[in-house]
C-alpha cells in the first residue's frame, strides 16, 4: 500500500463530481499506439519503516570519513558543521519552498540570502555576490565565461582565455563543456617547479579577456606570486581567483590583490562531504561584470508602505526572461545548503573564521611534519607553504600505498594522477583539516613506515 | 526587524572551537607574511541562542508546502516526506568523500544504480547518468551528448535546436550555451505544438529538438510521436524535458514518444524538497545509440557473491564520454532522497500520477464550474489557457476577460491569494498565454483543500477590484518595489 496520497479511496467521489467515471478517462488523451502496456517493472511500494531499514543497511555499508584516519580531500574536506545549523535549516518553512518568486511571502529566505551575499562579499574582498552556484566547478565555468561576455564584447578583446596548469580534472573538464559553446580558446597558465605560476610568462595573458588560477593552487601550495599577477595581465583582462573558501580566515582575500572575479566551493561552511552533492559554488565579482554573472541575486528594496523588504533583482539576465539571450541557463541553484553555509558562517564570525583557518593550517602543517620525517617520502614543493593539502613523492605508486593503508583502516588520501593528466603515479596527494587528530598523524606516518618496509622487504627478496 | 549585523557579542561570546594542534603563532607562521590577512572579513558578532531566534524569526517569514497549499505551475511543488531528511543525515551519506574507494561507497553506488535502472525504465531510456545537478544541467548534458553524436557522425554542420514558444526559458538557454541557433516555433491556435510549423523549419541543419510533453500548458500533446517522425526522418534527435513527467509516469513514457533522451527533475517528481531555490538533481536519460557520450562516470555493477548483496559495483566511463558537467557525481543526497521516496510507491508509481492529474482536472473543474449563487457574484470568468477536455498534471487559465472587465491582473488574483494563505499560482508562464496563471496542485493536497481552494479563488473573483488591485493586505510586507530594487541594487548590507 502506498501512502501520502490523501484523496486514496475518493477517486470515484472525485470523479463524479467531474462527471466522469474512471481514471482512464483522464488519460484518454494519450494516444493508444503511445501507452504504456502492463506496470512498471519494479518492486512493489515499501512503507517508512523498511526504507528507512534498507537505508541503514546500504548506507551504513559505506565507511565514513569521521570513522578512520583520513587524508582524502583535493578540494572537498572533512569538516564539522554545528548541530543548528542542519537543524534549522531544515524547518519546513525554508526546506519545502520554492525560488522566491514572490517576495511578499518569501522575506525569510531573501533576507538570509542577502546576508549570505554580504557574508561571502566580506570572505572574498569583493562587493557583489550571489545566490551559489551548483558547485566551484561550474562557478570557475561561469565565471570565465561571463568574463568574456564582458571582454569579448564587440569582439574588441580575443576570445582567449587562461588557466592555470595542473587543474584537476574534475574542474578543467567542467570548464571545457561550459566555454565550448562560445567558441573560447582555451590556453595554460604555466607553472615553475617549486608549483607557484610562471610570472615571466604570465604576461602572454595580457589583453585576452580572463586568467583563472587558485589560491592555494591544486597542490595545496599558497603562491604569493599571484599577488602580482594583475599587474602583469593588466585591466582589460578579468583575473578570476579560484579560493579555498576557509582559507581566508588568514589569507589574504582576492579581491584585495585585483580579483575581478572570485569563485570557490563552499562545502567547508554548512555541509559535509556528502558525497560530491549538493554542495554550492560561490561566486563573487565587481560592478563592471554585474550584469553579465550568472544566477540569481538578492537586492534589498522598500514596500509601498517604505518598510524594508528584499527581492531577487536583476532578473532580466536570467533564462525566464531572456530565454537563448540570458547570461546563463542555471536555475535552480544551490540555495539550501548557502543558507546553510551562512548560518555556519554566522556561528563562527570574525574571531572564529580565523580560528578555523588556524586549525586547518595546523593540521596541515603537523600532518606534512610527520610525513616529512618518513625517510624516503619527499615533498613535491619542499619550499612552499601549503594550505590542506601538500604532495609527497613516494618511490612506488601512490595507488599501492593507498591500498596498503586502507587495508589497515586508514585513508591515506589520493593518487593525484587519478585527478590530474600528467602527474606522476608516485605523487600522493594528502589533505588534513580542522577535523585531523594526532592520532591519526600517527596511524599515517606508522602506516606508510610499514608499506615502505614492505617495498624494501620485497626489493631485497624478489 | 532581526538585523544579522547587528548583534554586538564580543569574541569571547561565540562559537568554541578545540584547540588545533600547533599554536596558533606557529600555525600563523606557515602562511608568507605578504598573503597574511590584515583584517578579518566582518562577520556577524553572535552566539547560537542569538542566532537560533534569527534565523527561526526568519523562518516564520517565508512560505514553504508546509506552511501551505503552493499551487506552482510546472514546479510540483508536492509533500517532501522527513524521512528522507532522516536519511541523509546518515554519517554513510552526509560523510563520505565521491574519490573515496570503490569499496567505501559500495551502498551508496547500490542506490546509484538502482535510480539508474528505475529512471531508465520509467522514461523508456537505456541509460542514465545521475551526475546533472538541475533540470537545467540536465538539458545542457543531453544536448552536449547529441552535439557529440552529430559531430562523430561527421554532421558537426547541423547547428540548430527547434525549441516550441510554449517552451521552458531554459530549454532555449541550454542550447544556446552549447553554442546552437534556436529556432523558436509559434504553437497553433488552440496552444498545442503545430506539425505544419515543425515540417516548416527542419532540414539537414537541424540538430534537435526540445519539448516538453504535458505542454507546459498542461495538455498532452497528441502528435509527438508524428513530430519525433519528422525530426528524426531530416537526422535530427528528440530532448524531451520531463519538468512535467509527474503528470505520465506509468501511463506512457518518453521511449513510447520516440524521444532519444531525457532529463528528469528529482526535486519535481522525486520529491528533493526545493530548498527555496535549491539543490535540484537532473538526471538525465538516453537511448543507446547516446549512450558512450554521457558523463562519466556512471554506475555499473558485476556479480561478486563477497559483494553488497551479491554484487560489486564499480564506476565506468562511457568509451567517448563528453567529460564531466559536474564537479563530483552529482547531487547524490538529492539522488538517495528521491530513491527513497520512489521507493514508497515502487511498482505503484503510476497512482502517483493518476492522483497528480486526478487533483488537477478537480481543481479545474471547481474552478471553472462555480455554484449559480458564486457566478452571480462574478463580473467575469477566466478562460482556459488551452481547450482540452482533460488536463494533465496542471492547467493554466487566461486572466484577460477578468482584466477586461475590472481591470484585474493576472498579478493582481496572485497577490490577493497570498492573502489567503495560498501561495500563488505560476504568473505570465506560458508567455503565450495572456494574463496567464498555472496550477499545478500535485497529488499530495486532498479534496478538501483543493475545494476550499476552488471557493477562495472565486470569492476572489468576486471582490471590489480595488481591494484585490491593491492585494496582498495581511502579509509581512506589502507589495514589494522591484523597480526601486533594480534601480539601487543594495546587494549587500552597508555594514555601517
Amino acid at each position: 500500500m502506498v501512502d501520502h496520497l490523501p484523496n486514496l479511496g475518493r477517486e470515484q467521489e472525485m470523479l463524479e463530481a467531474m462527471g466522469l467515471s474512471s481514471i482512464d478517462e483522464l488519460f484518454a488523451d494519450i494516444p493508444k499506439s503511445i501507452q504504456r502496456e502492463g506496470p512498471l517493472d519494479l518492486p512493489p511500494p515499501q512503507t517508512e519503516e523498511e526504507i528507512w531499514a534498507d537505508a541503514q543497511r546500504l548506507l551504513g555499508s559505506n565507511v565514513a570519513m569521521n570513522s578512520r584516519p583520513n587524508f582524502l580531500g583535493a578540494g572537498l574536506y572533512q569538516n564539522y558543521v554545528p548541530t543548528m545549523v542542519p537543524m534549522l535549516a531544515t524547518r519546513g518553512e525554508f526546506l519545502t519552498a520554492y525560488t522566491p518568486y514572490q517576495p511578499e511571502v518569501s522575506q525569510g529566505m531573501l533576507q538570509a540570502m542577502w546576508e549570505f551575499q554580504t557574508m561571502v562579499s566580506e570572505l572574498v574582498g569583493l562587493p557583489i555576490s550571489n545566490v551559489s552556484m551548483y558547485d566551484a566547478s561550474t562557478a570557475a565555468a561561469e565565471a570565465i565565461t561571463c568574463a568574456v561576455r564582458v571582454h569579448n564584447r564587440k569582439a574588441s578583446q580575443p576570445n582567449v582565455i587562461y588557466v592555470t596548469e595542473w587543474l584537476p580534472e574534475h574542474r578543467l573538464s567542467v570548464i571545457e563543456n561550459y566555454i565550448l559553446g562560445s567558441g573560447i580558446e582555451l590556453r595554460l597558465l604555466m607553472t615553475n617547479p617549486d608549483g607557484t605560476v610562471n610570472l615571466e610568462l604570465a604576461g602572454a595573458a595580457e589583453g585576452c579577456c580572463a586568467v583563472y588560477v587558485e589560491q592555494p593552487n591544486p597542490f595545496g601550495v599558497i603562491d604569493e606570486g599571484l599577488l602580482e599577477l594583475k599587474s602583469l595581465i593588466g585591466e582589460k583582462t578579468a583575473l578570476i581567483v579560484g579560493v579555498n573558501a576557509t582559507s581566508l580566515g588568514i589569507l589574504e582575500p582576492p579581491g584585495s590583490w585585483g580579483a575581478d572575479l572570485v569563485v570557490g566551493e563552499g562545502q567547508p561552511f554548512g555541509i559535509g562531504p556528502t558525497g560530491g552533492g549538493p554542495i554550492y559554488g560561490l561566486f563573487a565579482c565587481t560592478k563592471p561584470y554585474l550584469r553579465q554573472m550568472p544566477g540569481r541575486i538578492v537586492g534589498q528594496t522598500v514596500d509601498e508602505a517604505g518598510r524594508e523588504a528584499y527581492t531577487l533583482t536583476l532578473s532580466t539576465r536570467e533564462q525566464h526572461i531572456r530565454r537563448h539571450k540570458a547570461t546563463s541557463n542555471i536555475c535552480s541553484n544551490e540555495t539550501l545548503i548557502a543558507l546553510m553555509g551562512a548560518m555556519h558562517m554566522a556561528l563562527l564570525g570574525p574571531g572564529g573564521i580565523e580560528k578555523l583557518a588556524l586549525r586547518n593550517a595546523a593540521g596541515c602543517e603537523a600532518t606534512k611534519r610527520a610525513v616529512l620525517e618518513i625517510e624516503g617520502i619527499e615533498l613535491l614543493h619542499p619550499k612552499a607553504a601549503h594550505y590542506n593539502e601538500f604532495v609527497v613523492k613516494l618511490p612506488q605508486t601512490a595507488a599501492s600505498a593507498l591500498t596498503f593503508l586502507d587495508e589497515r583502516g586508514i585513508t591515506g588520501g589520493l593518487a593525484l594522477d587519478s585527478i590530474s593528466e600528467g602527474a606522476s603515479p608516485n605523487w600522493l596527494l594528502i589533505s588534513a583539516t580542522d577535523q585531523t587528530k594526532e592520532s591519526d598523524i600517527a596511524a599515517l606516518t606508522s602506516g606508510l613506515s610499514a608499506w615502505l618496509r614492505q617495498w624494501e622487504w620485497r626489493i631485497a627478496h624478489e | 526587524m532581526s538585523d544579522l549585523f547587528a548583534f554586538a557579542g564580543t569574541e569571547k561570546a561565540g562559537y568554541a572551537q578545540p584547540a588545533p594542534l600547533l599554536p596558533n603563532e606557529e600555525a600563523r607562521a606557515c602562511i608568507p607574511d605578504s598573503i597574511r590577512r590584515s583584517s578579518p572579513p566582518n562577520w556577524p558578532r553572535a552566539s547560537e541562542p542569538e542566532l537560533v531566534r534569527h534565523y527561526t524569526w526568519l523562518s516564520t517569514r517565508n512560505f514553504g508546502i508546509d506552511t501551505g497549499f503552493y499551487p506552482l505551475g510546472s514546479c510540483t511543488m508536492k509533500h517532501n516526506p522527513r524521512i528522507n531528511e532522516k536519511i541523509v543525515q546518515l554519517p554513510g551519506m552526509n560523510d563520505v568523500h565521491p574519490l573515496a574507494p570503490e569499496s567505501h561507497l559500495q551502498g551508496l553506488m547500490a542506490i546509484f544504480f538502482e535510480m539508474q535502472e528505475m529512471l531508465a525504465h520509467c522514461a523508456g531510456m537505456d541509460q542514465v547518468t545521475l551526475q546533472p545537478v538541475a533540470g537545467a544541467q540536465g538539458e545542457f548534458t543531453a544536448i552536449r551528448c547529441i552535439q557529440e553524436f552529430h559531430r562523430s557522425n561527421g554532421e558537426a554542420g547541423r547547428d540548430k535546436v527547434i525549441v516550441p514558444d510554449s517552451a521552458h526559458g531554459t530549454n532555449p538557454a541550454s542550447a544556446a550555451m552549447c553554442g546552437y541557433q534556436i529556432i523558436e516555433i509559434p504553437s497553433g491556435d488552440d496552444g498545442r505544438l503545430d506539425l505544419d510549423a515543425v515540417r516548416a523549419v527542419v532540414g539537414p541543419d537541424t540538430a534537435a529538438m526540445m519539448i516538453t510533453n504535458p505542454s507546459t500548458l498542461g495538455v498532452f500533446e497528441p502528435d509527438i510521436a508524428e513530430a519525433a517522425e519528422i525530426i528524426h526522418e531530416v537526422g535530427g534527435q528528440m530532448y524531451y524535458d520531463g519538468a512535467n513527467f509527474n503528470a505520465i509516469l506509468g501511463k506512457t513514457s518518453p521511449g513510447l514518444m520516440g524521444f532519444d533522451a531525457v532529463h528528469y527533475n528529482l526535486h519535481k517528481t522525486f520529491s528533493q524538497p526545493h530548498g527555496g531555490g535549491g539543490p535540484g538533481s537532473g538526471p538525465i536519460g538516453v537511448k543507446s545509440h547516446l549512450a558512450k557520450y554521457l558523463p562519466k562516470p556512471v554506475v555499473v555493477r558485476s556479480l561478486d557473491p563477497e559483494g553488497l548483496e551479491g554484487w560489486r559495483y564499480s564506476w565506468e566511463d562511457p568509451e567517448e564520454s563528453i567529460g564531466k558537467v559536474q564537479q563530483w557525481h552529482g547531487n547524490s543526497a538529492a539522488v538517495v532522497r528521491s530513491w527513497a521516496f520512489y521507493r514508497r510507491y515502487g511498482r505503484e508509481l503510476e497512482k502517483m500520477s493518476e492522483h497528480a492529474v486526478l487533483n488537477a482536472n478537480y481543481l479545474r473543474y471547481r474552478i471553472m464550474n462555480p455554484s449559480p449563487e458564486q457566478a452571480e457574484k462574478i463580473p467575469a470568468m477566466p478562460i482556459d489557457g488551452a481547450p482540452a477536455e482533460v488536463v494533465k498534471h496542471e492547467f493554466t487559465l487566461s486572466l484577460s476577460p477578468v482584466k477586461e472587465a475590472t481591470g484585474v491582473s493576472g498579478k493582481d488574483v496572485a497577490k490577493r491569494l497570498l492573502d489567503y494563505g495560498y501561495m500563488s499560482p505560476t504568473l505570465y508562464f506560458p508567455q503565450i498565454v495572456p494574463e496567464c496563471l498555472m496550477f499545478e496542485p500535485t497529488e499530495t493536497e486532498s479534496k478538501e483543500v483543493l475545494d476550499k481552494f476552488a471557493d477562495d479563488f472565486l470569492t476572489i473573483l468576486a471582490e471590489p477590484p480595488e481591494l484585490v488591485t491593491s492585494a496582498p493586505h495581511t502579509t509581512l510586507v506589502s507589495r514589494v518595489d522591484e523597480v526601486w530594487a533594480a534601480r539601487n541594487l543594495v546587494l549587500r548590507h552597508p555594514l555601517e
